[in-house]
């Protein structure tokens, strides 16, 4: 049995990476070839196999950890968890990975680099699952670099930088002579290196966690048996927090929380399948979730006396509280389709750091309702990125453009985005309403540890959320300047996004029907007198925004805030000025030590070497005259040291 | 064994034999028996790597101060042998197709000059792998400078720009560093009246002080790290991908080898050094940025890649581990961008000016992909070189009091984790400025097999090796080869 579930895991990271290893190869040596075109079905295949995989994982393999050898010395071995978390996360991961696939055989099938896509795409999947699986933290780290690495490929995957479609921002438009407009290639780099700013200090803490269990008395990187309480107790509270924030700052990169937001922004150069898979269940879910997988075996709720933990869990609260709010701000001033959806996600993967965050005062729900979240959340965003990305087709516009006639001629799509968005926005009865309610509870208990403000972001928050999702709607269907169409195709497309949605109908099932404690319990809030005033203004804002998708008197505000309230200077500014300030203080130090070496040096020999040769010319008077010369020097030395 | 011989010894023989015969084949054939040369041991050695094995052969035998010359292996000199012994192989391969572009280029009779090329460049790989299995100080010392000496010949006979100047100014600094540590070294004879490293009790602070300048400056570490863009820039590219990836890290192996004799030096000044090693490794990650040819690029980022070596040998047992996995992350990574930047020149005529590259992957994504490969274990994404940062993690919290809160040592924290950070954004850096962005006019060149199947080689042994099998025989082997010498089993 151990073997065989062993041997299913690796099919479970390895089959959709090999699968795809036939259209990376033959894509660079046989792409003329008509077989060529049909091997991303392989691939997809491959996604498929792992899905299956992740519902057998679900529904029959009991909980618990599955270990294979790797550093046994130190007990570090590849430690697969099943639990609540992981097996639900799994089958979310794996089945949009797979939808989204198959939006992509036809969403890509034009493509110029199609080896590259599927190759990356399903590293992408299988290093998320690897992360979602794995209860140890060296392990996990090396599905986290893989994401890093696919998200890299993914975002520049475009990287000729010649179609301005693959562009984020608007051509020509400068402030202050920073171009606000950004390439694929540029957006590529830009997502690797504020990742690789989060990872180091992830990765030190997890290696300081080693260092400090060891000291402990067993080394252990197991997430769910490291002794949490007593590893805090040893460090005391400056240590606690150090650790602990160096390992947040992981998380809070992948997930684009302030002040890392602009890679996820300019992440949207990649193609829309890549924006939909990274904004749904890989990549930037994977920040949120390790921070739910942690607080999930930490108990912060159980650990009050705990030096310094109380510091961080309020540190990742407000964090994640006032990324959301800045989020919904940008996307509220956005114009640009998958740009808004984008701050919309930074949007909400603030609130799930929030929720889970404020377990620390209000127990283990709030972990609970922010994971319901994160799945609603993953759907209804990947259903809007897919719609997006249809509309793009449809329109080669990737501004918010379309009236009423798209609207007719896309049924389908349309109907799909109306349920998207009013399911996530929140509007009762639907399925994001109940996980609402519940963040709305967990965050008015706070008032009881004396915290009002977050309950007042939240609901700041949910009503802008609100406003820009029908805002999309609105600017893409209904009252949007007209487009030119050009239908074509679109059935896998459209069947795709279909699908996600109505998985959104499956968790709502799942809510109402399933007697499980967590989900009776998000019942049971959503019936509160205060969640039933939050959905009405949730609806009222919606239907305003529905009308008024835009404001002339506010244009000003709205640039600003579509400029992402200037973020882009910390990244493209500042950061870099200093760094290049560096370098050519750096440069100058080479060049000065190279000419000292190489140049003076040598140089300094050689005129000493032909001063030295000038006195030797033979002729016995200047030998006289050296010799009188230094006795002179040595008489006036000695008459004066005699005085 | 084999009548008393160990099979190590006769594995390490064959390159010998093959330096000196190689030169009597054609090109084709020599590259072919070169490379099988150097893939046997590579095999051997992993395999003994593997089941833990150790071996001990006695040579001469010498009365003092010089003391016994005998070769000896454990699971350090497994791990360092074995990478010298694929790359070299990998390398010897990648030879014939470049070098026979640079012979046509410097127009000369390629016949020939193949056997004058062949019979260093083996002599050279064979000094490295010799010096990593010597047991006598002395021993070490002769197979470094036969490694110096055939080097400064292929710099001075293929080499690009002004090469013999370029071939001094290597042989001058590098010399510089040899005769330091050979007065180290005999002052260490005379305290104890051998060079046989078994038999070393003691390291006085003079010859510490010696040996450690000496090989600060092969190493080399800020200040001295001039001389090494010239030489790795203008080196012909095979020996580049030789000098850098294997040569100067083999310092970090003779600072590693005399601090298991006798650490207290290291023990002692462990702060200053760690900070000069820091600093050093800091300014080399920001030259990198600056610089517009690819290979001088490539060199600067070899100095901050050796800081963390130096920074790794200041952390205690776990940091020891971590020089011997950085030692061989840095060779598969170096290597295979030097290769790259090797190819480029190969297949566009002289390229090295990053300055007009762009969007090159266009053109050749073999060279593109593989350099990609590169620099991921380089930055130690998914590769060994993960290993290797996590040791010299552990390390620095292992070393300085597992007691005390982290608060005492944040700087420390801090300044490596930036020395992590600089080397993947450089690293990511350069791959756009190279290889993506728009295309710029080149024309689809053929590219020779030979110039990118040996960095997909080495590509993906260095992601296999962070799984098992052969992640848990390098580690294990590592920690009880270490820990048996010094202790400190976590």
């Amino acid at each position: 049995m151990s073997e065989l579930m062993s041997l299913l895991l690796a099919l479970l990271f390895f089959v959709p990476i090999l699968s795809s290893v036939p259209i990376a190869f033959a894509w660079v040596y046989r792409r003329e070839e008509p077989w060529v075109k049909k091997l991303p079905i392989l691939s997809v295949i491959g996604l498929f196999i792992s899905l299956v995989i992740a519902l057998y994982i679900k529904f029959y393999v009991p909980d618990g950890p599955h270990v294979i050898n790797w550093l046994p010395d130190l007990n570090i071995n590849f430690v697969f968890i099943f639990d609540y978390l992981s097996k639900n996360m799994g089958v979310l991961t794996a089945l949009i990975a797979f939808l989204i696939g198959v939006y992509g055989l036809e969403y890509m099938k034009d493509d110029y680099r199609l080896g590259w896509y599927w190759f990356f795409f399903n590293l992408f999947t299988a290093s998320m699952l690897l992360v979602v699986y794995s209860d140890n933290l060296l392990m996990l780290l090396i599905g986290w670099e893989g994401l890093g690495l696919a998200s890299w490929g993914l975002i520049g995957h475009w990287f000729r930088d010649d179609d301005d479609i693959s562009f984020v921002g608007m051509k020509d438009r400068k402030i202050l002579g920073l171009s606000l407009h950004w390439s694929p290639s540029f957006g590529g780099w830009r997502a690797i290196s504020t990742i690789r700013v989060g990872d180091m200090p992830m990765f030190f803490a997890i290696a300081a966690i080693f260092a400090l269990t060891s000291a402990l008395g067993t080394p252990n990187l197991n997430i769910s048996e490291i002794p949490w309480q007593e590893l805090f107790k040893y460090i005391g509270s400056a240590g606690t927090i150090i650790l602990l924030i160096a390992l947040m700052i992981g998380p809070f990169t992948k997930s684009a929380q302030l002040p890392f937001s602009e890679w996820l922004m300019t992440a949207m150069t990649g193609p829309t399948t890549v924006s939909a898979l990274l904004h749904s269940a890989t990549m930037v879910a994977a920040g949120t979730y390790i921070f739910m997988r942690l607080s999930w075996y930490i108990k912060p709720w159980d650990m009050h006396a705990a030096p310094g933990l109380e510091t961080v869990y309020l540190v990742v609260l407000f964090l994640g509280l006032i990324s959301a709010l800045y989020g919904a701000l940008v996307a509220v001033g956005c114009r640009e389709r998958k740009v808004l959806l984008a701050a919309s996600t930074m949007s909400s993967l603030g609130l799930m750091f929030g929720a889970a965050a404020a377990s620390f005062w209000v127990g283990e729900i709030g972990v609970s309702v922010a994971f319901w979240y994160l799945m609603v959340h993953a759907f209804a965003k990947a259903t809007l990125f897919l719609v997006a990305g249809h509309l793009i087709h449809v329109t080669h516009n990737r501004f918010c453009v379309g009236d009423k006639e798209v609207a007719k001629k896309l049924k389908v799509t349309y109907y799909v985005t109306i349920f998207a968005t009013i399911t996530l926005a929140g509007i009762p009865p639907l399925t994001a309403f109940w996980v609402k309610s519940g963040m709305d509870e967990v965050m008015h208990t706070l008032i009881e540890e004396g915290m009002l403000a977050p309950l007042v972001l939240l609901l700041i928050t949910s009503v802008i959320y609100a406003a820009f999702l029908a805002k999309f709607l609105s600017l893409n269907f209904i009252k949007g300047e007209k487009a030119h169409l050009s239908l074509h195709g679109g059935k896998i497309m459209a069947t795709a996004y279909t699908v996600m949605v109505s998985m959104l109908i499956v968790l709502l099932m799942y809510v109402i029907l399933s007697h499980g404690h967590v989900e009776s319990e998000l019942i049971h809030m959503g019936l509160e007198r205060n969640s039933m005033i939050v959905g009405l203004v949730v609806i009222v804002s919606y239907s305003f925004a529905i009308f008024k998708p835009s404001i002339k008197a506010l244009y000003s505000v709205g640039t600003f805030l579509g400029d992402r309230m200037y973020m882009a200077f910390l990244n493209d500014f500042i950061v870099p000025k200093i760094g290049w300030a560096i370098a050519i203080v750096v440069d100058y130090g080479n060049r000065s030590i190279d000419y000292s070496c190489h140049k003076a040096i040598p140089s300094l020999f050689e005129v000493s070497s032909h001063n030295i040769r000038s006195i030797q010319s033979g002729y016995l008077k200047r030998y006289m005259k050296i010799v009188l010369g230094l006795v002179m020097v040595i008489l006036v030395a000695i008459s004066i040291i005699g005085m | 064994m084999t009548g008393g011989i160990p099979v190590e010894v006769l594995v390490l023989l064959i390159p010998l034999i093959v330096t000196f015969i190689v030169p009597f084949f054609k090109p084709q054939k020599a590259t072919a028996i070169s490379f099988a040369s150097f893939i046997i041991p590579f095999f051997v050695l992993l395999y003994k790597l593997l089941i833990s094995a150790s071996f001990e052969f006695p040579l001469l035998d010498f009365p003092g101060p010089i003391g016994e010359f005998y070769l000896f292996g454990d699971a350090i000199s497994y791990a360092i042998g074995l990478t010298i012994c694929i790359v070299s192989a990998m390398v010897a391969a990648y030879s014939l197709s470049y070098m026979k572009h640079r012979f046509e280029e410097m127009e000369l009779e390629s016949e020939t000059e193949f056997k004058k090329f062949f019979f260093f460049y083996n002599f050279y790989a064979t000094s490295m792998l010799w010096l990593v299995f010597s047991g006598n100080l002395i021993l070490l010392y002769i197979f470094l400078e036969i490694a110096l000496i055939t080097s400064f010949l292929l710099i001075y006979m293929y080499g690009y720009g002004n090469r013999q100047w370029v071939a001094i100014l290597y042989f001058i600094w590098t010399n510089i560093a040899g005769v330091l540590a050979l007065v180290g070294f005999l002052m260490i004879a005379y305290d104890n009246s051998t060079l046989a490293l078994k038999g070393i009790t003691s390291i006085g602070f003079t010859a510490w002080l010696l040996i450690f300048l000496g090989m600060i400056i092969k190493l080399p570490g800020l200040g001295p790290h001039i001389w090494l863009p010239w030489a790795h820039a203008e080196a012909p590219t095979p020996v580049s991908a030789l000098l850098s990836p294997l040569t100067v890290g083999l310092a970090g192996y003779i600072l590693l080898r005399v601090y298991l004799v006798d650490p207290w030096f290291i023990d002692t000044y462990k702060i200053p050094i760690l900070i000069y090693a820091i600093i050093s490794s800091i300014y080399a990650g920001f030259s990198v940025f600056k610089q517009d040819d690819f290979k001088r690029l490539l060199a600067y980022s070899t100095v901050s890649q050796m800081g963390y070596v130096l920074i790794a040998i200041c952390l205690g047992p776990f940091g020891l581990i971590g020089v011997v996995i950085q030692y061989i992350s840095h060779a598969f990574g170096k290597s295979i961008l030097f290769m790259s930047a090797g190819s480029l020149i190969a297949v566009y005529h002289g390229l090295r000016d990053i300055g007009k590259m762009g969007g090159l992957h266009e053109y050749v994504p073999n060279i593109s992909n593989s350099a990609l490969m590169g620099f991921m274990t380089l930055g130690g994404v998914l590769t060994i070189g993960m290993f290797g940062e996590f040791f010299i993690l552990y390390g620095i919290v292992d070393t300085f009091g597992k007691d005390s809160t982290l608060i005492d040592y944040l700087w420390l924290i801090i300044a490596v984790i930036v020395v992590f950070i600089i080397s993947g954004l450089y690293s990511f850096y350069t791959l756009r400025r190279v290889f993506y962005r728009t295309p710029k006019e080149f024309e689809t060149p053929k590219v020779s097999k030979l110039l990118y199947v040996p960095m997909y080689i080495i590509g993906l042994i260095a992601i296999v090796f962070i799984f098992p099998p052969l992640a848990t025989g390098l580690v294990q082997n590592l920690i009880q080869n270490i820990t048996s010498i010094i202790g400190g089993l976590p």
